[in-house]
């Protein structure tokens, strides 16, 4: 076992020993401290473990700050076809916990898609390993990919290894239009052969953004190309809002109509972005702060299920909940 | 059997199978080598009748198989004698296509195919194509999280459901979806073959098909050779739809079986399909070829027209059944690899074909690194499967070794138990349990199948547990 692995093991049978709560954290830019646990960082743990463009996979340590990583893939021309947002000082351990996904979600996938293999310690400190550096492995239940989004509530991943993609050109095009007419065109253009990695709705455009070689656009009228920002604007999206409104981030299906309040629509319609006072009447509905929060509206069913296995991964309870 | 008798007192007649001769087709799955009579096989006509079934077997403390279309090659859906089969097939309904938000919702017992025929109108497709896609159920290939020749561009089945109904042992419903919060039970729930709930309802993404496809076919007259062309195509930042490799005996195979024009003199064939925008395909048809000449290869062919196209694929994908030509029976196994590797492990495989003296033949799902070696032998010659399945055995174990795994899309089922124990050490395999009892404290579902028990791992001797500490556990295993 690596030295810093073996010290974060002993930090959590320590804990367990100790009655005390873990916090896990990367680089502390998303999921706000909690006073009552004590801070288990990852961020001495980093460096990129082996990376082969070839064959398409990166691997690794929990504490490598996604800049560092994206800048690696960039030198060989690929990337992370998932675009995680920069909170700022990101850790690709804290991008896995969260499991967030830009843009491209609809077209490309989403972060965990790309996950092909973990490495963590769980509740008790033991070592363990799932899947691996393949792009195919349906050998055991797939941890690694049920992980992401566990926001260090079920284990400590130390290490990750992820499918990347090469890296393409983009363009940006936009045209103005109101908002439902934007959802119904985004969701044609998806059914059709040009190649999109990006459709939103933003002040008054309908944005789209195509890979690769493509028919002309702009000869279309009313379409204009621009650049490529309004992605960075919206990944991550942090509107300044007057007082007293919230923002709250709804996932709906792509074609719903136009929901009140919207101030965004990402993802092909499948994302809203509601400002308001009041938390929105959906199935779906996450109160997005300035720190990234649970949404916690799981049926029981679902709930007892997720009881049941982070019982299976901490059950002593050493790592927070949230 | 009472619960034999309380099945049919809930199920309509024609649901309930009980004889031997209607029980046979059920008796195994396409891994044939293993068969077992059930108790009953019912094939419940809607989901209220899953329910009722699974209900009555809890009562009855009565394992549950859920089937799809038994196309399965690693015996996961095969029977316990003190079991019943719970077969889908009447659940093939699709239940709704929307063509704007590019989604269909259908019945586990959908067959892959259907889908792919039933929104070609929208000029959508279904992307997960199995082989066995014209027989095989959307509820299989989500509780095999299968894969097919287009997966490394569009992905497994993981890649491509959004949402599913499931029932546990007690027959309460529960819905994993994409947009759930907090960690990812959907992606759990494809691959977990049958162990952790019934598939009952799947909604799945459908794709645009694409504008335009080219193929090109390249001949080498060195595995190696050939195997870094693939890596060189990758590095050029090209993603293929597909991108198949075939090695001598296969080639030789589809050729006499398809009659497509495969050179016979080759040593290793590739099949590489590019796909996309009219515009993408005439760029990357162009520059795939520059690629692969580059790389040595001595006859290369571009697919000219859709008719082409289709006619070069159909060797490849008849290579089963052609290679089967050659033999009684074969053995068809499963195994991934670093494309690094792919040189090396041909070379080993050719030398435990010489050591078990069975012929083996190699078709591989190159861009992916999934390696589908075919051994041939005879059933009926005493010791040759249980020579072959040791041959098979040493394949799977190769591949860990080299960092890969022992199944890429077919599973573990019954067959790869075994291997289990190679890939993944007693830590693991608890997990892997405990996963398993929040699902289904019963034990009911599926029991048996995909994770060995820790005490048969001991038993073969991979796995010394001593005091729960294992040998070499700072060993990396990938
Ligand atoms: C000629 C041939 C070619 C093949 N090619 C490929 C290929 O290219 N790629 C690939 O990945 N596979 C391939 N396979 C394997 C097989 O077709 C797939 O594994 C397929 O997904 C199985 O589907 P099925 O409906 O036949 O499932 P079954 O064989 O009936 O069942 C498979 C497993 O899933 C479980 N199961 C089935 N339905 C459900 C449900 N609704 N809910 C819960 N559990 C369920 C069963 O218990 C069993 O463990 C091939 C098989 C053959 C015979």
């Amino acid at each position: 076992m690596e030295q810093t692995v073996k010290l974060l093991a002993e930090q959590i049978q320590q804990a367990r020993h100790e009655n005390q709560t873990l916090q896990i954290v990367g680089g502390n830019s998303k999921v706000p401290l909690n006073d009552t646990a004590q801070v288990l960082s990852i961020q001495e743990h980093s460096g990129i473990l082996s990376y082969e463009p070839a064959e398409l996979v990166i691997t690794a340590r929990a504490g490598t700050r996604l800049q560092e990583l994206q800048q690696v893939l960039a030198e060989k021309k690929q990337m992370l076809a998932f675009e995680p947002p920069e909170y700022g000082n990101s850790t690709i351990g804290g991008t896995y916990a969260c499991a967030l996904t830009g843009p491209a979600r609809p077209f490309r996938g989403k972060l965990r898609d790309y996950v092909l293999g973990t490495k963590l310690l769980d509740g008790q400190g033991r070592a363990l390993s799932f899947g691996g550096k393949m792009i195919k492995n349906v050998a055991g239940y797939d941890v690694s990919r049920m992980l992401a989004g566990s926001k260090g509530s079920m284990a400590l991943v130390t290490e990750l290894s992820l499918k990347v993609v090469p890296l393409v050109e983009e363009v940006t095009y936009r045209i103005e239009m109101p908002e439902c007419e934007a959802i119904v065109l985004m969701n044609q253009l998806a059914g059709t052969s040009l190649p999109l990695s990006g459709a939103a709705y933003y002040g008054g455009y309908f944005y789209y953004r195509v890979m690769g070689a493509h028919p002309k656009q702009t000869n279309r009228v009313g379409v204009e190309a621009v650049d490529n920002q309004v992605w960075q604007t919206l990944n991550p999206f942090r509107p300044k809002l007057p007082p007293g409104q919230k923002l709250w981030r709804l996932d709906v299906e792509s074609t719903t109509p136009c929901i009140d309040g919207t101030i965004a629509v990402g993802m092909c319609g499948s994302r809203r972005w509601v400002a308001s006072e009041h938390k929105p009447e959906h199935p779906y509905v996450t109160l997005w702060d300035e720190r990234f929060l649970p949404r916690h509206n799981d049926g029981l069913g679902v709930q007892k299920i997720k009881q049941g296995l982070k019982k299976v991964f901490d059950p002593y309870h050493v790592f927070q909940d949230l | 059997m009472q619960v034999v008798q309380a099945l049919q007192q809930a199920l309509p007649n024609t649901s309930v199978l009980t004889s031997e001769e209607a029980c046979r087709p059920y008796e195994c799955d396409a891994l044939s080598a293993y068969r077992e009579k059930p108790l009953a096989v019912v094939l419940p006509e809607n989901i209220d009748q899953v329910k009722r079934v699974l209900q009555i077997c809890k009562a009855h403390q009565t394992p549950v198989i859920t089937r799809g279309s038994g196309t399965g090659l690693a015996g996961g859906a095969l029977p316990l004698k003190e079991g019943i089969v719970l077969g889908l097939s009447k659940l093939n309904k699709i239940l709704k296509i929307d063509p704007l938000q590019r989604i269909a919702v259908v019945e586990p017992g959908v067959r892959n195919i259907q889908v792919t025929q039933a929104v070609e109108p929208f000029g959508l497709y279904y992307a997960p194509d199995p082989s066995s896609q014209i027989a095989c159920s959307i509820g299989g290939n989500v509780a095999e999280n299968s894969g097919g020749v287009h997966c490394l561009k569009y992905g497994l089945t993981v890649h491509n459901v959004t949402s599913i109904r499931v029932l546990n042992m007690a027959g309460e419903e529960y819905v994993f979806d994409e947009k759930d919060d907090g960690i990812d039970l959907l992606a759990l729930l494809n691959g977990s073959e049958g162990l952790l709930g019934v598939i009952v309802e799947i909604k799945l993404k459908l794709l645009p098909k694409p504008e335009a496809a080219q193929l090109v076919m390249a001949a080498f007259s060195c595995v190696k050779a050939c195997a870094e062309a693939v890596t060189a195509v990758l590095q050029e930042g090209i993603i293929p739809a597909g991108l198949e490799m075939m090695d001598r005996f296969s080639i030789q195979a589809a050729e006499d079986f398809a009659k497509v024009g495969y050179p016979t003199d080759a040593q290793a064939l590739l099949l590489c399909e590019v796909d996309g925008s009219h515009d993408q395909v005439q760029v990357d048809a162009q520059r795939v070829a520059e690629i692969l000449t580059g790389q040595g290869a001595y006859q290369i062919r571009v697919s000219q027209n859709e008719r082409e196209r289709t006619a070069l694929w159909q060797g490849r994908k008849n290579a089963f059944p052609a290679v089967g030509r050659y033999s009684p029976d074969y053995y068809c196994m499963d195994g991934t690899i670093p494309r690094s590797q792919l040189a090396y492990v041909l070379e080993e495989i050719a030398k435990l074909s010489q050591k078990y003296d069975l012929r083996v033949a190699n078709v591989f799902h190159a861009g992916d690194g999934n390696l589908h070696p075919l051994i041939l032998y005879d059933a009926n010659q005493p010791g040759q499967l249980q020579r072959t399945e040791a041959f098979g055995c040493d394949i799977l174990n190769l591949c860990v070794d080299v960092g890969g795994t022992i199944t890429g899309e077919h599973g573990v089922g019954v067959e790869k138990l075994n291997s289990m124990c190679h890939q993944y050490q007693g830590d693991e395999l608890e997990i892997f349990h405990g996963i398993k009892a929040v699902f289904d404290d019963t034990g009911l579902l599926n029991p048996g199948k995909a994770v060995p028990t820790l005490h048969r791992c001991a038993e073969l001797g991979q796995m010394h547990v001593h005091k729960g500490q294992l040998p070499f556990a700072h060993l990396e295993r990938f």
